[in-house]
């Protein structure tokens, strides 16, 4: 019995070694990760000999619930540590080495993650991979429309080219006194696509594809002369020698916003606006809107993400916060009430 | 260094006074005046950044300006149930950890007011943000008393209080759930904002890291026990480091560029 007892004992020892080892080595390796960058560090955690490490963790977790009783049997020790367990068979499930494997075991083609870049109006199932690449869904994706939305009021920033400026909240029409020294501004009107023609220098808003914000601003200088400028938001634009102002359209973004429908045997089965924090989820994907047309606003960049394996992770996530919370914070809260009663 | 001429300044730097007259107050051993000087600070603090939320009319956590004036408001609350609930001592140290906080919302980090990034704009930026700064404030007092600890003596030399030792332990006990529900949080949240849960980036490695060097200490402490209390203590310690660098050095550096920079 004596001698079960220290090969028991010795056994238990061993493996909390091997758990402080795993977890001061998943300390450096995060050290080191944050030296070379998250695009080397997914690479290196994706490596063959890193594999071995996160089965090693899985074992070791495993073994730990069978070498202490307590572990498995105190509900709030095998959430924490099952959570554990939860969070690293979702994450290996849900990697590359995890879609080869579900597609080797269960026939299930899926992409892992791709880009899709729709134009409006435009209906697609084609999603293009890292190694250039594309892969077909089984269902096609459709951008109704594609809009950003600023931050109200947009402003237009006025400076002298000793360097004073004003910060003018976009009104069409009204005046804005920049002091008895400088004169007056009036904002005239706001281009979404600024144009100038050639001959006649005539400018209008062009509703073709193109995206070059503007604003015609008059000003009325101190001494009674008045001339019109124009402000850009892509670009400072063309000064002339006499313009005593720079001025600069300024606007901040405050949503990128992508329309979509999920069209499948022809019929629209799913419809959704999709923006930053808010994304679509259809037939075991996640599509964000990831980026933008930036010279037309024409077209719409989604990424596209396999879901697998994430219900696993959140079960686990949950599962380690109501174990970790439930053994250091309720236990001893519901102690204290029970004795405050007695 | 940037001195802020202004109400919200005015503010800071009376908070930051009144902590610090609180301290060497408690170093003269006047502690009935320190403490109420504690919480008069205190009062400044929640008006700080009371006046800083209406200026902005969000959530002030969005940049470490804000972040700062957070953690020297929270401190003495926390420092409060400390005492309170937990028989931690160490009050007179978070009156210094109050005024050590604000120094940077005084005089480093700029107040400009910035509008919300979309990916800022989800419900669990001001969760997420909160709980790891208290967590944070839980932290750090476990290292003044795991210091005192490797010191060898106890500050307050009150009956009801605990050793360092255990005090320390408790502290982490209370500070790591709101840790572990912080790099939660914000595993979730990346996943709705950036596509996937956990992106390798060199904040989340550094906040990761924190959080496994405490999860190496439990473990290390259940193992050993207080047989090796020093090491322990040292868990401790190397836990806040890293923690400083993920608030930090994560943000100001050069060195890690990645997805959380928009942060300062
Ligand atoms: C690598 C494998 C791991 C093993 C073998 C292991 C083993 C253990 C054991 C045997 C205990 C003592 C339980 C008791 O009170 O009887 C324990 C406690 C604990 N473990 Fe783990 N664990 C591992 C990983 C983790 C991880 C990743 C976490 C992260 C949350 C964790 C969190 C905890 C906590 C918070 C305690 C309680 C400590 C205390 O009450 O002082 N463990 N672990």
């Amino acid at each position: 019995m004596g001698v079960k007892e220290s090969s028991k004992k010795k056994f238990r020892r061993a493996v909390m070694w091997s758990a402080l080892t795993l977890i001061i080595l998943l300390i450096f390796l995060s050290i080191y990760g944050a030296f070379i960058g998250a695009e080397q560090t997914r690479n290196l955690v994706n490596s063959l000999p890193l594999s071995v490490y996160w089965l090693a963790w899985a074992l070791v977790l495993i073994t730990a619930l069978a070498a202490f009783r307590r572990l498995a049997r105190v509900p709030r020790l095998l959430l924490m540590h099952g959570g554990c367990v939860f969070i690293l068979a979702g994450s290996m499930w849900g990697s590359d080495a995890g879609h080869k494997l579900q597609e080797q075991l269960l026939g299930i083609d899926k992409i892992r993650t791709g880009r899709m870049a729709i134009y409006e109006g435009q209906s697609k199932n084609l999603v293009a991979l890292e190694n250039n690449q594309q892969a077909k869904l089984p269902f096609s994706v459709k951008l109704t429309d594609f809009r950003i939305e600023y931050y109200k009021p947009v402003y237009l920033r006025v400076q002298t080219r000793e360097g004073r400026s004003w910060k003018i909240p976009v009104e069409i029409g009204s005046d804005f006194s920049l002091g008895p020294d400088f004169g007056t501004v009036t904002i005239i009107r706001a281009f979404e696509n600024f144009k100038i023609t050639i001959e006649g220098g005539i400018v209008y808003d062009d509703p073709e594809p193109g995206y070059n914000p503007a604003l015609e601003v008059q000003i009325k200088h101190a001494d009674g002369a008045v001339r019109t400028q124009y402000a850009f938001e892509r670009s400072p634009g063309h000064i002339h020698p006499e313009d005593k102002f720079v001025l600069r359209y300024q606007r901040i973004i405050s949503d990128y916003i992508s329309e979509l429908e999920v069209i499948k045997n022809n019929k629209v089965v799913a419809k959704k606006n999709i923006e930053v924090n808010h994304p679509l989820h259809f037939g075991g994907y996640h599509f964000y809107q990831h980026s933008y047309d930036a010279e037309a606003g024409q077209y719409t960049i989604l990424e596209v993400v396999s879901d697998s394996g994430l219900n696993l992770v959140y079960a686990g996530y949950l599962m380690l916060c109501v174990g970790v919370f439930w053994h250091l914070w309720l236990r001893h809260i519901f102690t204290g009430i029970k004795l405050k009663s007695e | 260094m940037e001195i802020k001429y202004t109400v919200q300044g005015l503010l800071i730097y009376a908070a930051m006074s009144v902590y610090l007259l609180a301290f060497v107050m408690s170093l003269l051993r006047r502690r009935k005046v320190g403490h109420v000087l504690y919480l008069f600070g205190f009062i400044i603090a929640v008006l700080a950044f009371g006046y800083r939320w209406y200026d902005v009319r969000h959530t002030p956590l969005q940049n470490l300006f804000e972040v700062f004036l957070c953690l020297g408001m929270i401190c003495y609350p926390v420092s409060f149930f400390c005492r309170r609930i937990l028989q931690v001592g160490g009050r007179c140290a978070d009156m210094l950890i109050g005024a050590i906080v604000l120094f940077p919302a005084g005089f480093i980090f700029s107040a400009e007011p910035q509008q919300l990034p979309p990916a800022l704009q989800s419900w669990l930026f001001v969760p997420h943000v909160a709980v790891y700064m208290l967590s944070y404030i839980f932290m750090a007092k476990a290292t003044f008393q795991a210091l005192t600890q490797f010191a060898g003596k106890s500050y307050d030399g009150d009956e009801k209080l605990l050793p360092p030792e255990e005090a320390t332990y408790r502290t982490i006990c209370a500070g790591f759930p709101l840790l572990t529900l912080g790099l939660v949080l914000g595993s979730w949240w990346g996943k709705l904002a950036w596509g996937d849960y956990w992106g390798w980036d060199p904040k989340e490695l550094w906040s990761l890291a924190s959080w496994l060097v405490y999860v190496g200490y439990f473990h290390f402490r259940y193992m050993f026990g207080k047989k090796h209390a020093r090491i322990n203590s040292t868990w401790v310690i190397a836990g806040m480091a890293a923690i400083l660098i993920t608030l930090l050095w994560a943000n100001l550096s050069r060195l890690f560029s990645g997805l959380h920079s928009y942060a300062t």
